[in-house]
């Protein structure tokens, strides 16, 4: 087992996660706060991940963001070093890569919760900001907790972004998958299988703790839980 | 229906014969004029996959429709030789291959030389996965010849192949590659950049070899561009394209 993939495979989907969060959370409340044309236009740009290649993505990442770019230029004078091939241009990129990923659900928990709430609690005096936290928040948890783990497991299996721009460098951008696929190049299928399986693992233990979470499913905007 | 549709678009329109080539990437710049050239002489026209030739080695083990496998080193063929897959006891030697360093004209390190790797102001140099490309085994055996190794070990950047290696420099994004001469010989690379062979005596020759596929069913069209590849003319053309020639 590569320890040293794992481990930078990790810190890669708790850095991206955490860094999700703290966008998606807001942004995500905007868009659902609202109709509109520029709430749509969000919204299609928040989803472009899903369905661009991430070829795309690597594609900008290395020569949009590259030395050979005036934007590129910039940032490398910001950062010290271009984007690629560094875990901070991995970081950026699956943030990008996984943003759908924390949105998406957290616009449709935010939709389902009744607005009438909402507006209880604002008209009881409390801020927007302390509605937010102990009013939406508590009901749309089911969809926080979706985002999260989609956005962790999602990062984890990344992979086409990462063989672009990484440059397979072990410790810094050497992820799981890339070890795998490095693994199973070399013929060496037995290490392949370990790794195969701890990414197997990762998903099943992701995706059951959606499914089987008491409570989680049927949190959503659904009045039970605030009159409790 | 869509399936035929399938069917029929993939297949050789009026008796044009096609052949199916796995090519290792260091002949990426190489194929189409290969391609082309092969084309007019004998009207077979040849559809080219590009990979490593690791990754095209394990594509042939699994099964993957190819006529003829072109590698760039022996081990590759030779695994699927002993696989029981080649129609033919041994790999047979096409072309030989060259590692030069490259660098783009505005990286300010010009002049170029070998000694260029160990520059204190040179902080990324690709060079392809040593473990499953043969430049990049090239690469790394010349780096340990030359005791530069630990030092340029830190900054290495690594392509899957040699193309992906080419790329990175090619971007600006790594300042030195170690790369095939078929890259640094195409006009686009001469235009933007220089580069320097890295001496022959430093790293193993790069000795590539094909097979035909035991499986194919246009064997005997796989065996004459084998020979066509192998004839003295083909071969004088090679050094132009940044191969050596074998015959």
């Amino acid at each position: 087992m590569d320890f040293g993939a794992l481990w930078l495979t990790l810190r890669l989907a708790v850095g991206t996660t955490a860094i999700l969060l703290v966008v998606a959370l807001p942004l995500a409340w905007w868009i659902a706060s609202g109709r509109g044309a520029g709430r749509a236009l969000v919204q299609a740009v928040v989803a472009l991940p899903l369905v661009l290649p991430p070829t795309v993505l690597g594609f900008y990442l290395l020569i949009a963001l590259g030395p050979l770019s005036a934007p590129g230029r910039l940032l490398i004078k910001i950062v010290g070093h271009p984007l690629a091939f560094s875990f901070a241009g991995l970081l950026v990129g699956s943030v990008i890569y996984s943003l759908p990923f924390a949105v998406q659900p957290l616009v449709a928990g935010f939709s389902a919760v009744d607005r009438g709430y909402v507006e209880a609690s604002e008209g009881l005096g409390v801020s927007p900001w302390g509605t937010f936290w102990s009013v939406v928040l508590p009901l749309a948890r089911g969809s926080l907790l979706t985002s999260t783990v989609l956005t962790f497991t999602h990062t984890v299996g990344e992979f086409g972004v990462v063989l672009m721009l990484g440059g397979n460098i072990p410790g810094a951008t050497q992820t799981l998958s890339i070890a795998l696929y490095d693994q199973v190049q070399e013929f060496n299928y037995a290490a392949a299988n370990r790794t195969a399986l701890v990414l197997v693992v990762f998903a099943i233990v992701a995706l059951l703790t959606i499914y089987l979470l008491p409570g989680v499913s049927k949190a959503d905007g659904k009045r039970v839980d605030v009159v409790q | 229906m869509l399936y035929i549709g399938l069917v029929c678009a993939g297949s050789p329109a009026w008796g044009q014969k096609e052949l199916r080539v796995a090519a290792a990437a260091d002949l990426q710049p190489v194929m189409p004029v290969l391609s082309q050239a092969y084309q007019q002489a004998t009207g077979v026209k040849l559809v080219v996959s590009f990979g490593s030739s690791s990754t095209l080695a394990t594509q042939i083990l699994g099964g993957a429709p190819m006529d003829i496998f072109l590698g760039a080193d022996f081990t590759y063929p030779e695994k699927v030789v002993a696989a029981g897959l080649a129609d033919g006891s041994a790999p047979t030697v096409y072309a030989k291959g060259t590692l030069v360093l490259w660098t783009r004209n505005d990286s300010g390190l010009l002049p170029l030389s070998v000694e260029r790797l160990t520059d204190p102001r040179v902080k990324t140099v690709a060079i392809a996965n040593e473990l499953h490309a043969p430049y990049g085994r090239a690469a790394a055996a010349a780096l340990r010849k030359m005791k530069m190794y630990d030092e340029v070990s830190p900054h290495l950047v690594v392509g899957e192949n040699i193309t992906q290696t080419a790329q990175f420099v090619e971007s600006g994004n790594a300042q030195l590659g170690l790369i095939s001469l078929t890259a640094a010989s195409t006009d686009h690379f001469k235009e933007i950049g220089t580069y320097v062979l890295v001496p022959t005596s430093q790293y193993p020759a790069i000795l590539q070899y094909a097979v035909v596929m035991q499986k194919s069913d246009r064997k005997a069209e796989a065996h004459a561009f084998l020979d066509w590849l192998l004839s003295s003319p083909v071969q004088g053309t090679l050094p132009k394209l940044g191969l050596g020639a074998v015959k």
